[in-house]
């Protein structure tokens, strides 16, 4: 089977996106560069898609696909919200999104991490790389500019890391992966999501943090 | 090689005063061969409407068929006729329907709108091959050598000719075109619109 | 055998995209015969946000490969009273889709007895183009006015979209936001976003080749305040106008032949002159009743 490309002329969210669970909610964060080809499209969009009230995801792939993903998955949960009668589990949402994509696997280009938090799991975070897989993991990182960072997270990611310390983690990883990433870039936006609900974050791009170029 | 430079053809359609011209050639080719020298291009809808088409000859004549049949059904029912501007809007929607594979020509229409008071209006129009309108103030040009056929006409057309000296315009205008032309020309007929009779004229040309 | 009825019945369009031409296109393909390429509007595209409303401008030149084929066509398309659309790439599905939407968004109106709101038809667009994936060829400027206050969205042909204070589209789009990017400022007034518009406007047209002509300019301050400047500003007039031959003399073209065909009165007219009113006064007496 052969992976589904960018059509030609098609948006791209080259992208660099991250995900952490900490004890009692999640910290997500990603960059705000949207391509067609080297053209910025957009250089301040909002990759953080609100899936229900307690979930969120990071959308990396063809921007028109993951945004239909969502639309549909939002639309999903909100039903099984009213059947259930409660607020739906991230791990569902994370099913939802991997059934969307694996079904679809031939067009669509997706790569999704979703993150939130519920009573049963608490703070988790979820990835749906492109063939539609759905995999729980403690941290995880996509898009364009993830590969530049990866020896890097696995360095400096340490269990039981307090909210804080897991905001500084996204801040650092995203600022160093769209240094390097040409299709990654702009400013930060990230969200905390904890029983309490939703805190979103922005670092402007001029106040990214710097590291070796200080 | 072009789909559309097939059978080779070239149309011009005029606004004049009270009255619109069209004009056509009258070649049938395929490709460099000459097959017919009195193909029709340009066909009547009715006595204030007239359509024409360049591109491909075997749509040209199926299409042909299709729009006299709609606008037929159209005349039943409602007991009038379409004007130009309605019937170039249902040319259109039959085009853009077959988006993805499309018929290979490119239609021009010319015709008279009775407004209420009994007056005529002037009408020309054209689309693209999946059914995208224009309708332009002077002139509408459609085939093979359109850049040829552009050119003479943005120089030498001007609103509100009498119908003679539209006729000379046009004409003018065709025959200029058509000799820079390889696959169209062998023959030009013209048809003059006004309100109270239809001209129709074959003119001389060069047969080479 | 067919009856009559069924060959009307099969002449009528079932809605919706047809293929039936699709193998025999694909012969002459293989013949060696190229398909022609569509008129499409090179364009240049910009909408921009302001103090109490929404700008939109669009430049005017449609073209067929290399040839202008409409010196002054109409890009800024109605969607509702209170919401127009600039549309970009092949003019066909740029003037068919927003139609689409337009009337999708009439019903929907008199359905509910609402106005429309500008999300409404930015998904009912995004998802027509997201369902073609991309084979529809419109990269659209969406804007408007509604409840929640003014709105601007860019929607590009596979399906995706972006909302943005000021956004441009099209080939001449980078030369636009060029001038956005110089000189965009938050709470703009509505001659400093009209100016800006133009200017953005005029980048493209003398900047990028499938771009040209004039400036239209569309402003939507609410539901029904709307101001559609058609040929805002007229750039590039005929500097000249032939004057000899004034006429061409009559009898200058050889004929070989001529049929005149009188056009009579008494044939189907366009009006109908049997047509009543329709009876809408009160009925004083002996109406219907429901005893």
């Amino acid at each position: 089977m052969e992976y589904p490309e960018l059509k030609k002329g098609e948006v791209d969210l080259g992208t660099s996106i991250m995900g952490v669970a900490f004890d009692g909610g999640v910290v997500i964060g990603a960059d705000s560069r949207t391509t067609t080809g080297s053209y910025i499209a957009n250089r301040v969009s909002d990759k953080l898609t609100q899936l229900a009230d307690n979930i969120y995801c990071c959308r990396s792939g063809s921007a028109a696909d993951t945004q239909a993903v969502a639309e549909y998955v939002k639309f999903h949960l909100a039903m099984h919200k009213e059947e259930i009668g409660g607020e739906p589990k991230v791990s569902v949402a994370a099913r939802v999104v991997g059934s969307m994509v694996y079904n679809n696997k031939d067009s669509l280009m997706a790569g999704i991490i979703i993150a939130g938090w519920d009573e049963v799991d608490g703070g988790s975070v979820h990835i749906v790389p492109l063939g539609g897989g759905v995999v729980k993991m403690p941290f995880a990182i996509g898009g364009s500019g993830s590969t530049y960072i990866y020896g890097w997270v696995d360095d400096n990611y340490k269990e039981g890391m307090t909210r804080d310390e897991c905001i500084e983690f996204v801040r650092n990883g995203l600022a160093l992966a769209m240094a390097r990433d040409g299709s990654s870039g702009g400013l930060i936006r990230m969200a905390v999501i904890d029983k309490d609900g939703v805190e979103r974050m922005m670092i402007p791009g001029n106040e990214l943090p710097r590291f070796f170029d200080k | 090689m072009s789909i559309m430079t097939y059978n080779g053809a070239a149309i011009i359609a005029m606004k004049g005063k009270d009255c619109v011209a069209i004009a056509s050639d009258t070649r049938l080719g395929i490709q460099a061969m000459t097959v017919a020298t009195d193909f029709q291009k340009v066909f009547k809808i009715h006595d204030y409407l007239y359509l024409g088409m360049a591109g491909l000859a075997t749509d040209v004549q199926t299409l042909d068929a299709l729009f006299q049949f709609k606008h037929n059904m159209f005349a039943l029912r409602e007991n009038r006729n379409m004007s130009p501007s309605a019937f170039l809007a249902m040319v259109s929607s039959t085009l853009y329907s077959k988006r993805f594979g499309p018929y290979f020509v490119e239609p021009v229409v010319a015709g008279l709108t009775v407004k209420p008071d009994g007056s005529v209006e002037p009408y020309v129009g054209g689309t693209d091959l999946i059914g995208c309108i224009s309708s332009p103030d002077g002139f509408a040009v459609s085939g093979t050598m359109s850049e040829a056929l552009y050119g003479p006409c943005e120089s030498m057309y001007k609103p509100d000719l009498e119908p003679e000296d539209l006729f000379e315009t046009i004409s003018q205008c065709m025959l200029a075109g058509v000799d820079r032309d390889a696959v169209s020309g062998w023959g030009v007929v013209v048809h003059i619109i006004t309100k109270d009779e239809v001209i129709t004229r074959h003119l001389k040309n060069r047969m080479d | 055998m067919a009856s009559m009825n069924d060959v009307v019945q099969s002449l009528k369009p079932a809605g919706g995209f047809e293929f039936d031409l699709c193998a025999r296109n694909n012969m002459l393909k293989q013949m060696g015969l190229k398909a022609p390429k569509a008129t499409s509007t090179g364009t240049t595209i910009v909408g921009l946000v302001y103090k109490d409303g929404v700008v939109l401008g669009a430049d005017t030149r449609a073209t067929g490969d290399t040839t202008v084929e409409d010196k002054n066509c109409e890009k800024i398309h109605y969607i509702a009273p209170n919401v127009y659309c600039c549309g970009a790439g092949t003019a066909a599905d740029t003037e068919n889709t927003t139609a689409l939407i337009s009337s999708q968004l009439e019903l929907h109106r008199l359905a509910t007895g609402r106005h429309s709101r500008v999300v409404t038809a930015l998904t009912l667009l995004k998802r027509m183009l997201f369902r073609y994936q991309g084979h529809v060829s419109a990269a659209l400027v969406l804007g408007g006015v509604d409840l929640n206050g003014p709105h601007l969205y860019t929607i590009y042909p596979h399906g995706s979209t972006d909302e943005l204070p000021y956004v441009t589209m099209g080939s001449g789009s980078l030369a636009a936001m060029g001038v956005f990017e110089a000189g965009w400022k938050e709470n703009m007034s509505e001659d400093e976003a009209v100016d800006l518009v133009a200017a953005a406007i005029r980048a493209g047209i003398f900047n990028d080749l499938g771009s040209g002509s004039n400036v239209d300019v569309t402003i939507i301050r609410g539901v029904d305040d709307v101001e559609v400047r058609r040929g805002y500003q007229i750039l590039n007039p005929r500097p000249y106008a032939r004057v000899r031959p004034n006429d061409l003399t009559r009898g200058t073209t050889t004929i070989l032949s001529e049929t005149r065909t009188p056009i009579h009165a008494g044939h189907v007219e366009y009006t109908n002159e049997d047509a009543v009113d329709m009876e809408t006064s009160p009925v004083e007496s002996g109406g219907p009743s429901s005893s």
